[in-house]
């Protein structure tokens, strides 16, 4: 009597598991969504928009190269690198926050902060020496108030939990803020043997900042793209959950991706100062063309993810379309209109693809 | 009370673990002793605590009350660097594999491979490595430069058990390994459970799937509630037994199909059509009746119960509502006509997560509820008799319905139509994803609705629970309905057949 409700029930309980017959099979599989997988759609996608990235890259350089005689010059190159070695240094900075925050433009990861952050450490660079300190000091205090800033925006985010895009904007305001304070809202004049040396021509007539920016570029891809240190913090930014079940301390990569930014910003102080033979104000200036530098970078690499070489090729990018717009005497004001038009297309084309990849 | 009870000795062993997440309690002193070298089953429904068990195990959540001891030692709380430590690894019920790795950085993440004296990670040899131990294991061969986002919902499934089998485990915890498997593969992934067992690793098998259980385990503890209420020798049980302590049910009970006399003509379907859709499609419903549909994706079925309810247009037939012509123009006029449709992606359109559980299921009923101002005793009085009837797992009929279990959520969907009272039920896979107490429920409550009078169409791919719970079956195949069963003089194999149009076929054939 109760035979039949019997097989029923293990009918019921093992039905949506193995099918008993191969006709089952085809049941199932005619019930499962058709579809021939988005990954051909999405890999096309991906390459023309690298390929497009790239093409639009060589296009500029071709275009500037033959209306401006002066452009493909190794003179020119190396100013490009040289002016671009700020921007390239905090956009390198960002690149990490990036990376361990993950890329989704709300929720993950950025710094907001990072502008000025560059323009504080740099009037506590010129204040000190102003004031008579060292070299050494200069560096120390400005190195520390980038660290301490990252430090603030790490606890923002990883202990008091706020979104990084919330936090490191408020940081950004008390940051600009001290920034006001401390120099009146004047230019803080500042020189000396070390500052010189930075901003002086290096071997090939290319100034000693381009060799900077290859140099630090090299040796924070070589961290971040070739050590598993690096790896572990694409995990934590990629999928947090995987980066736990592996046994990683998300937090701990999250917060030291904001120490690391906020060093950067802290050198970037330095770099500027040499630059600019002292400490400026409106540093926040540099907060646009170093976010689209950041974003840019992710369509320069196969896996359209945040790349520290590829951030270096939009700083490369960003820095001669400046550097043409200049030598053609076009309007400055077109280039912040070009760069907000970039983040837009940018920012639009990755999340298009990332939504795909989910699916 | 340290050393060994039973004749094994005990690798894990939880005791009297009380988990609470807010005010809801997940966990009321559950015990778990796995013994070493055995293949150990853990079942229960959404909500009885699988989940929270293992992840204590995991060391993701602490435990409020209760002990955990592993090997022999006793722990507070575990984190999952110690679980690793301890040799216990998981393969985890969600994929959890960065999308935009290679396979070999996605295996060996956390415990990289570098060139011998440097800091920098050997991609060249995590590639080699991982390509071997696939080959190995399960005989699969992936490109080089394949990333996870790349791979099927299988491939990733074997990635993250390679993942776990590298590291050499003590334990290995399997949270519902076969969900995403076709049947080869789940065959492959046995033997594999089987092998590591001989090799004397101890398995923790999470399933749903009772046959699973009943083929793999050697002991299986059954949780209801939040406890454990039975640890049985699988040889001297069965899948049938198991699954009657999980719902704490008698089996025959499952399916409880009242009998009724059919009353009028209610419902009268003739020579419906919607072009490329379906044609030619009559049926007719007699008050209290139960009719099932079925058939492939794409063969009508849906497109028909769509059609009834407004949301297609038809271009041909007519539908008639006690014995009136009507036009369903939308679903504003369906519901009028007293039709209401119960629709499948409950998750996505069914509930306001942000509302209450009264919200919820008076959401589309408001104006029974309301004299210019909404009365909310009366919501909540309803909406507690379909929270008992229905066995809905929450607090109160106040608490929100975010934290409610993915079954219960479709469940407070459900009862949210249920409210409406309407005359004429079309139920669009009513029990996708609800566990099996909430499918009774369901079932039940299709009874109920056409003891009152009600038709209700059940449109389901289910075979074996639309037998159960309908008076008749109609099989669409290809736009048309190609034969009609009398649900209690057909067996599953047979509508089956009719499903798959292997009798079209062969008729086609010969």
């Amino acid at each position: 009597m109760s035979r039949a409700p019997m097989r029923r029930f293990a009918m019921l309980v093992d039905t949506p598991y193995i099918p008993a017959s191969a006709l089952e099979v085809e049941a199932q599989k005619a019930f499962e969504p058709p579809g021939a997988g988005p990954t051909f759609g999405r890999r096309f996608a991906t390459l023309a928009l690298r390929g497009g990235a790239l093409a639009v890259f060589l296009g500029v350089l071709i275009v500037f190269s033959v209306t401006a005689p002066f452009f493909l010059t190794v003179g020119n190159i190396g100013n490009v690198l040289g002016q671009s070695a700020i921007a390239g240094v905090l956009a390198i900075g960002l690149t990490i926050v990036i990376i361990a925050g993950g890329s989704n433009v709300v929720t993950g990861g950025i710094d907001l902060s990072l502008a000025a952050n560059m323009g504080l450490s740099a009037a506590v660079y010129a204040t000190l020496a102003q004031a008579g300190h060292g070299d050494g000091v200069a560096i120390a205090g400005a190195l520390g108030t980038g660290l301490a800033i990252g430090a603030v925006n790490a606890a923002a985010v990883t202990l008091a939990g706020i979104v990084p895009l919330l936090a490191t904007l408020a940081v950004m305001n008390v940051v600009a803020g001290l920034e006001l304070v401390l120099t009146q809202n004047t230019v803080v004049p500042a020189s000396g043997a070390f500052l010189s040396t930075l901003s002086a021509g290096g071997p090939f007539g290319i100034p000693v900042l381009a060799y900077l920016l290859l140099g630090f570029t090299l040796a924070v891809a070589a961290i971040v793209q070739y050590t598993p240190l690096g790896l572990r913090l694409y995990a934590v930014g990629a999928f947090p959950d995987a980066a736990r079940a592996a046994g990683l301390p998300v937090k701990t990569f999250v917060a030291g991706s904001f120490l690391a930014s906020g060093l950067c910003g802290g050198l970037a102080g330095i770099l500027s100062v040499s630059y600019l033979s002292g400490s400026t104000t409106g540093a926040g200036d540099m907060l646009l063309p170093v976010v689209v530098t950041a974003l840019l970078g992710t369509v320069f690499s196969r896996r359209l993810v945040p790349t520290i070489t590829g951030t270096l090729l939009s700083v490369l990018f960003v820095g001669f379309l400046i550097n043409g717009f200049q030598l053609l005497n076009i309007s400055s004001t077109l280039v912040s209109g070009v760069q907000g038009l970039l983040i837009l297309l940018v920012v639009s084309a990755t999340t298009v693809l990332g939504r795909k990849e989910n699916v | 009370m340290i050393g060994t009870a039973g004749n094994g000795e005990a690798i894990i062993r939880l005791e009297n673990i009380v988990k609470h997440f807010g005010g809801a309690t997940a966990l009321s002193g559950a015990s778990l002793t796995v013994v070493r070298g055995s293949i150990h089953g853990l079942v229960g429904q959404n909500g009885a605590g699988k989940s929270t068990l293992i992840k204590l195990i995991a060391g993701l959540h602490r435990p409020d009350e209760g002990r955990l001891e592993i090997d022999g030692r006793s722990y507070d709380r575990l984190t999952p660097h110690l679980a690793e430590e301890l040799g216990i690894h998981f393969i985890h019920q969600d994929r959890l594999l960065v999308p935009t790795f290679t396979v070999g950085e996605a295996l060996f993440l956390g415990r990289e491979l570098r060139f011998p004296g440097t800091p920098f990670l050997d991609r060249g040899a995590m590639r080699r490595k991982s390509a071997e131990v696939l080959e190995r294991y399960f005989g699969l061969a992936l490109p080089h430069s394949a990333l996870i986002a790349d791979l099927s919902a299988a491939e990733k499934q074997i990635v993250q058990i390679t993942r776990a089998l590298i590291a050499n485990p003590k334990v290995l915890v399997f949270d519902e390994p076969t969900a995403a498997l076709v049947r080869r593969e789940a065959d492959l992934l046995f033997q594999l459970i089987r092998r590591l067992s001989s090799e004397g690793v101890t398995i923790l098998y999470i399933s749903h799937y009772l046959g699973e259980i009943a083929d793999l385990c050697d002991t299986v503890t059954v949780l209801r509630n939040g406890r454990d209420v039975a640890t049985l020798p699988v040889a001297k049980t069965s899948a049938a037994e198991i699954g009657a302590l999980m719902v704490n049910r008698d089996i025959g009970e499952l399916y409880p199909k009242p009998a009724v006399t059919p009353g009028e003509v209610l419902l009268e379907v003739d020579n419906l059509a919607l072009a490329d859709r379906f044609d030619a499609v009559s049926f007719s419903l007699r008050k209290g009746e139960v009719l099932g549909f079925t058939g492939l994706v794409g063969s009508g079925a849906k497109e028909v119960v769509r059609t009834l309810f407004g949301l297609d247009r038809p271009t041909g037939g007519t539908v008639s509502v006690k014995g009136e012509t009507v036009f369903c123009a939308d679903p504003a006029a369906a519901t009028d006509r007293h039709l209401a449709l119960v629709p499948e992606d409950r998750r996505r359109d069914g509930v306001a997560l942000d509302l209450s559980v009264t919200e919820n299921t008076t959401l589309a009923s408001l104006d029974r509820f309301s004299h210019g101002l909404i009365d909310r005793g009366a919501g909540r009085r309803q909406t507690g008799d379909l929270v008992r009837r229905l066995q809905i797992k929450t607090d109160s009929v106040d608490a929100l319905v975010k934290p409610l279990s993915g079954g219960n959520q479709q469940t407070v969907a459900i009862a949210k139509r249920l409210s409406r009272q309407s005359a004429i039920y079309l139920l669009d896979e009513p029990t996708t994803g609800v566990d099996i107490a909430a499918k009774v429920e369901i079932y039940r409550l299709i009874g109920e609705l056409a003891e009152r009078g009600a038709v209700v169409l059940v449109l389901s791919s289910d075979i074996e629970e639309l037998l159960g719970v309908t008076d008749r079956v109609l099989v669409f195949f290809r736009g048309r309905v190609t034969r009609q069963f009398i649900s209690s003089e057909t067996s599953p194999d047979e509508v089956l057949a009719d499903v798959t149009g292997a009798y079209e076929t062969l008729r086609h054939a010969g």
